[in-house]
């Protein structure tokens, strides 16, 4: 073996760029404990641009009390210790809730230019993020978990942010509007567990948007950039109530104006709420010349609304390379609306989707409309290769003659393969 | 541009290779592409159009020596082709870092002169998992680093960089510390080396006695641990502080019946303040008794917990204004410190954590 002290120099002595990139890499913990190796790695984590606290690092089957003074102590300690900027700081500690020191531990990084900030509390209480944290200038990453919001009213917006995470978070929702459209640099941002009776999102630069709560009304009033669109939704009585009372396009005023659209993944009742005020084709302007990837869940097949918005969706993006369905079908009503008219109809269409390769079907309970939508799908794909169907739990007998019936279908593509994915019982 | 020029010159054969020399001297020709995935040669061939022939070889960097040279391009061959899989990928870089620590550590300084990125971040996380949950002494023998931080060196003063007044505090502490070790070392020579419990509590009295206000926060008898930590499971359930003072005096005047040499220390520290909320007096012990680096050598873990303490005071007394002021911010439904600027010694007791 080599000579001791040589190899101690070979890795006490690495340029400092790469003795950053180790301690990074570590658990804070141990970074921090690197000091007592020797002299050499004294102060060397204590230059870290990055900290990140999370429950890992502390005993789990530790009472809560202990995890929390354990957790404040040692924050509080490398803080102190700390020495430079720090571009990062990532707090994950359940059990830090409603603790004051988070308030001091933010105003000590106000200072410190910091980047990317992250505050993930999970209990029962809301954490007020204290005022300091909007004087964050140089933030280009906000992440915020169960924490409510109320920027002081000289806030002018977060002109270097790029990343905005809000989940199960609290504030007004005028805040989060004027929040949003006052960060100009905007791509990302995800908004989830909310509850608010209309959102208006306006974001010149935003890519990737995902909604999660209980919205009656959603627009998308200035995204003409956006690449991602993730939406679902919480169905109460109320936003019900108000969906049967809506008079205008859900579709449009989400699907209007976003012409780079690649991706669409409506969650639990999106297509419910995208099919409200569904107009006929004709007055619906708009294709997704870039949509390639559409994820349909829970897409009701007795309602021809809804069938409308799926096939509206696939006929009108010419790109579309993947498609996935989950239906959510009422049995008993499926086949009383099935309507015979309205598929010739679409089978009769003049349209294809030249690049559509993958096509999952999930949860297909074999009513009559699914079989006509897959139906119109095999015929109108050339270039498909798997129709995955994977027929729901309450399907009788595995389905045969649903299986029968799908294989009598044409098919547009030649090497378009079937593939039925029979649960194993 | 050479390419040009070697494409109409060197047919096939010499124009897909590119001469690279070591630090040691030693010269050879590696296949273009091989070569070109290293950014630092790649930039050489298109700006400084070098590498074409042996006369005009890249000359790389002082960290590249060729046994590791061959190492990295071995690295290149495999990741420059197209069209792997990610679990390829994978299990070739597993495979690839199996090696000794020192030629590990002699890669990744290597891979970052030539800014070959994928390769130091694929090194420095194998050295960060070498370190990851082990203890220092096992990282010194893995690393063969030397242990030459003696207790006293431990805690020497801090660097104080940036002239800031915390670390000014934090070195008079360390100052004192070290004479208390200085103490304790003579008191050794006269106490029975198993009572290692007894040397805090000793140096406890001592500072107590020398009327070190109460600089007993470093009491950390193992028996006290226990007793600690029913107390906060009490003081827990009970939101009244008259409660927890009756169960923390409760507890603590069982500590004394046990018989334990070394209770009476925390009780005459605490006896003082009573008169204050009895949480604030126990929470900076109940802190240090939950010292997160369990394995930390004693010297350490006593200068960190100062640090700590330190902390909270400078927290106390830099801006007590102004703590106050993000304190009382709309916080109706949490629990705010009382006192935080009360005068005398009890202020630095007074945690923000506490609930």
């Amino acid at each position: 073996m080599e000579n001791s002290e040589d190899s101690g120099d070979v890795f006490s002595n690495l340029p400092l760029n790469i003795i950053e990139c180790i301690l990074v890499r570590l658990p804070i913990r141990d970074a921090v404990r690197t000091s007592i190796l020797s002299s050499k790695w004294r102060y060397r984590w204590t230059t870290i641009p990055q900290l990140e606290f999370d429950e890992m690092q502390f005993p789990t089957t530790s009472p809560l009390m202990i995890i929390r003074r354990k957790a404040i102590n040692f924050i509080d300690r490398v803080l102190l210790l700390h020495n430079g900027p720090i571009l990062k700081f990532k707090l994950s500690i359940a059990c830090l809730q409603s603790c004051p020191d988070i308030d001091q531990w933010i105003l000590y990084l106000s200072r410190k230019d910091i980047k990317e900030f992250t505050l993930r509390l999970d209990d029962s209480e809301w954490y007020k993020v204290p005022s300091c944290l909007f004087s964050f200038q140089q933030l280009t990453h906000l992440e915020l978990l169960r924490c409510e919001l109320q920027p002081p009213p000289t806030f002018k917006g977060f002109s270097n942010l790029k990343y905005l995470t809000l989940q199960q978070s609290f504030s007004e929702n005028d805040i989060i509007e004027s929040l949003i459209s006052s960060c100009p640099l905007l791509e990302h941002f995800t908004l989830t567990y909310w509850d608010a009776s209309s959102i208006q999102i306006s974001a010149p630069n935003l890519k990737y948007l995902r909604l999660e709560g209980e919205f009656k009304d959603i627009y998308l009033k200035n995204t003409p950039l956006l690449i991602t669109l993730s939406i679902g939704l919480y169905m109460t009585d109320d936003i019900a109530e108000h969906l049967e009372e809506t008079t205008s396009c859900n579709l449009m005023g989400i699907l209007g104006c976003v012409p780079h659209l690649e991706r669409l993944v409506a969650e639990t009742y999106f297509v419910k709420y995208l099919s409200v005020g569904m107009l006929p084709w004709n007055r619906l302007s708009g294709t997704y010349n870039h949509l390639k990837h559409l994820e349909l869940f829970q897409v009701g097949f007795e309602d021809v609304d809804e069938i409308s918005v799926a096939l509206y969706l696939i006929v009108n993006s010419p790109s579309l390379e993947e498609l996935q369905i989950s239906g959510s079908s009422d049995i008993e009503i499926a086949d009383e609306s099935f309507d015979l008219n309205f598929w010739e109809m679409q089978h009769s269409l003049d349209c294809s989707s030249p690049k559509l390769r993958t096509v999952k079907m999930i949860e297909i309970s074999g009513v009559q409309n699914e079989l006509e939508f897959i139906k119109f799908v095999l015929g109108k794909s050339p270039a498909l290769k798997n129709m995955s169907i994977k027929p729901s739990v309450y399907v009788k007998e595995g389905g045969w003659e649903m299986l029968v019936e799908l294989l009598r279908f044409p098919r547009a593509s030649p090497q378009a393969r079937i593939l039925y994915m029979q649960d194993q019982a | 541009m050479s390419e040009g020029d070697m494409a109409i010159m060197k047919p096939e054969v010499m124009k897909s290779y590119i001469w690279l020399q070591t630090a040691d001297g030693s010269i050879q020709q590696v296949e273009e592409e091989v070569a070109m995935f290293c950014p630092m040669i790649c930039r050489e061939v298109i700006q400084s159009s070098m590498g074409s022939s042996k006369n005009y070889a890249i000359s790389l960097p002082q960290r590249v020596n060729t046994a590791i040279l061959s190492l990295i391009l071995d690295y290149c061959r495999f990741h420059q082709v197209q069209g792997r899989s990610n679990k390829e990928r994978k299990s070739f870089d597993e495979k690839f870092i199996r090696m000794d620590t020192k030629k590990l550590c002699e890669l990744t300084s290597a891979a970052d002169s030539l800014q070959l990125k994928p390769l130091v971040d694929l090194t420095s996380r194998a050295l960060a998992r070498m370190i990851e949950g082990k203890t220092p002494e096992e990282i010194r023998e893995t690393f063969h680093l030397p242990d030459d931080l003696t207790e006293e060196e431990k805690l020497e003063p801090l660097r104080n960089t940036a002239d800031d007044p915390r670390i000014r505090l934090l070195n008079r502490l360390y100052a004192r510390k070290r004479k208390e070790l200085k103490e304790k070392e003579k008191l050794k020579n006269v106490e029975i080396e198993e009572e290692q419990e007894d040397h805090r509590s000793v140096d406890d009295l001592l500072s107590y006695i020398n009327g070190g206000n109460g600089d007993s926060k470093q009491v950390r008898a193992p028996k006290h641990k226990k007793k600690n930590k029913k107390k906060k499971d009490q003081s827990k359930d009970h939101c009244c502080n008259n409660a927890n003072k009756n169960c923390k005096e409760g507890t603590l005047s069982s500590t004394c019946e046990n018989g334990d040499k070394c209770k009476v220390v925390p009780s005459a520290s605490q006896t003082p303040k009573q008169e204050d909320s009895a949480d604030d007096t126990i929470s900076p012990k109940v802190e240090f008794d939950d010292d997160i680096d369990d394995e930390l050598d004693p010297a350490m873990k006593e200068k960190l917990d100062r640090e700590v303490e330190d902390f909270a005071r400078r927290l106390n007394s830099d801006w007590p204004e102004r703590m106050q002021e993000i304190l009382s911010l709309g916080q109706e439904g949490r629990a705010v410190p009382i006192s935080m600027n009360g005068n005398g010694s009890l202020s630095r007791y007074t945690r923000l954590d506490r609930r």
